[in-house]
């Protein structure tokens, strides 16, 4: 590959005939069956949630007035209870239920700091108000001690109110962008994600006041690092090739996770992601893809279960010719990363990925997005990106 | 054009002849929506997008679909709030359209709404009641602008007949007179 601009044209092929398909699938769209031995999470409007509240409260009061001893019944979130739905390619979460008592010396503190966040998260719904889980921290912090303890808590309510996070009102703090041939909904306003100058849309955690408008893209592509986003953003990648651009900065925080599933969702469209070649940049696809083992309870509202690797995988280096001095040689709990990952049955199952994967192990390198960047600046744009969407070279 | 009627389905497709495509949000979802917004949105695809389409059988279409969503969702949900009691609603409404109709381009859009007027000029909301005088004043002018282009047409084919000596100088003058009328 020389430093020269690349004069070829490239036709996306593949993508489009992706994306055909998918339209395709889309008019015959129906919902995904979870299987029997997996939890049920429902999205829930504000009135919808105010009324679990209500019945879960009416159930402890029962329990208080006949029993005298209430408990709180939820799904166990530890890693025995997570199960990947081979079908659907999803991690979920399992039956097995955990109790909470209010008269156990082991758990007082864990229930008074449960029902604290559900008074929390209530008055949030009744006042028709959201907050972060930093402020819900702040609310009693003699109480929580810590943020992990508020933090914990919140995905308890959460799981005991079989619903997702973005139902009780308690957001995460906005970090991903978002930019390209998309028009959305923002409350009252539109947003025109084309019409931003050098700037990337900060994708809201408020999802429930976002829409979907009017797109005419293609196709979207998911980038880990910011950096190159930037490079993206600067050449108007998406002029040329009609698509939206989105980032997180890194593994995919809730709003930017939940904001994807659903542009891929209502609008059909492949998704692609790219990551720095290496473990971890594995792992930011993965987390996409089928969900994180921690929020499971909550998969089906995040994973996008059709989204492709895109790059920048170990046989790129090679085959577009990146120069030892650009790739970096793994470390130690890089090698144990990509281990972990073949331990995965999802990985395990797509024979590529596995390869890939093997490949990085055997010749214990690694490299970043902007390894690219040795054949140029615009390599990424001219080159690497149109050559590998035209060719359907991804996993 | 894909007219995806089940249940669930959220977007409009339109194909494009060079594979492109188009998606907007169904009309059936629109109808959730705050009173002003499908005029807004309807007023910003026309604007700044229907051009960018390219393909003239795409921007047709879409231009239909545009219309439709006037006709059936903006445009009743209008009434329904002109027909109801809620003053803050009506005096809402009621400036989103009076901005509407001051637009040549958009007047016609709003025309549905004329003969829902009647009952706000008496409105004991002096606002209403405001708002409701100068809508129907945009409406009478706009109306009266449109006769006038029409005998400007017609006055302009007299003009012709009359200098090559097809009519008479008592018919050109007759219809010359009914011209000066209407535009003074």
């Amino acid at each position: 590959m020389s430093k020269q601009k690349s004069k070829k044209e490239y036709d996306f092929k593949a993508a489009k005939e992706l994306f055909e398909e998918y339209l395709e699938k889309g008019k015959k769209k129906t919902e995904i069956i979870l299987p029997k031995d997996t939890v049920k999470i429902n999205d829930l409007n504000r009135k919808e949630a105010i009324n679990r509240i209500h019945n879960l409260t009416d159930e402890l009061i029962r329990m208080i007035l006949t029993t005298g001893k209430p408990s709180i019944q939820l799904p166990s979130r530890t890693s025995s209870n997570i199960i990947w739905d081979k079908k659907n390619d999803l991690l979920l979460l399992g039956k097995q239920i955990m109790e909470k008592h209010f008269h156990s010396l082991t758990s007082v503190v864990d229930i008074t700091r449960l029902i604290k966040v559900l008074e929390i998260v209530y008055n949030l719904l009744t006042e028709d108000i959201h907050t972060s889980k930093r402020d819900v921290f702040y609310n009693d912090v003699k109480l929580f001690g810590k943020q992990d303890a508020s933090d914990k808590c919140i995905e308890d309510v959460a799981t005991m109110l079989y619903t997702t996070r973005n139902s009780t009102r308690v957001i995460a703090n906005p970090r991903g962008g978002c930019v390209g041939r998309l028009r959305i909904r923002d409350k009252n306003d539109i947003i025109d994600l084309e019409t931003l100058g050098s700037g990337t849309w900060p994708i809201s955690p408020y999802l429930d006041q976002i829409e979907v408008l009017e797109s005419d893209a293609e196709f979207i592509l998911v980038i880990e690092k910011n950096a190159v986003m930037m490079r993206l953003t600067e050449d108007r990648f998406w002029r040329k090739y009609p698509c939206i651009l989105l980032t997180a900065q890194g593994v995919g925080n809730v709003a930017t996770r939940m904001f994807l599933k659903r542009i891929n969702k209502e609008l059909n469209l492949p998704t692609f992601t790219l990551v720095d070649s290496d473990p971890y940049g594995h792992y930011i696809h993965s987390v996409y893809l089928r969900g994180s083992k921690r929020l499971s309870y909550e998969t089906p509202f995040l994973a996008t279960p059709n989204i492709k690797l895109l790059g920048v995988l170990t046989k790129d280096l090679d085959e577009y010719n990146i120069p030892k001095i650009a790739r970096l040689p793994m470390k130690p709990l890089d090698v144990k990363r990509a281990k972990d990952m073949l331990k995965e049955d999802f990985v395990k199952n797509n024979k590529k990925w596995e390869q890939d994967i093997k490949l990085a192990l055997k010749d214990k390198v690694k490299a970043e997005i902007q390894a690219l960047s040795t054949h140029g600046f615009k390599f990424i744009t001219e080159e690497y990106l149109p050559k590998k969407l035209s060719t359907g070279d991804w996993i | 054009m894909d007219l995806k009627k089940k249940k669930g389905v959220i977007m409009r497709i339109f194909h494009k002849k060079d594979g492109g495509v188009i998606q907007l949000i169904e009309k059936k979802k629109i109808m959730e929506w705050p009173i002003e917004l499908p005029l807004i949105f309807v007023e910003f695809i026309r604007n700044s997008k229907l051009d960018t389409y390219g393909d003239p059988k795409v921007k047709k279409e879409i231009e239909q679909y545009l219309e439709e969503i006037t006709k059936d969702v903006a445009i009743p949900r209008f009434i329904d709030v002109l027909e109801g009691e809620n003053y803050e609603e009506i005096i809402l409404a009621l400036t989103r359209i009076e901005e509407l109709s001051k637009k040549k381009s958009k007047i016609d859009m709003i025309k549905p709404i004329e003969k829902y007027l009647d009952n706000l000029f008496t409105s004991n909301n002096k606002e209403i009641s405001r708002l409701a005088n100068n809508i129907s004043k945009s409406f009478a002018s706009a109306e009266r602008k449109k006769k006038l282009e029409k005998k400007r047409k017609i006055m302009k084919e007299k003009e012709e007949k009359f200098l090559a000596g097809n009519i008479s100088a008592e018919d050109y003058a007759k219809a010359r007179k009914e011209y000066l009328v209407l535009k003074d």
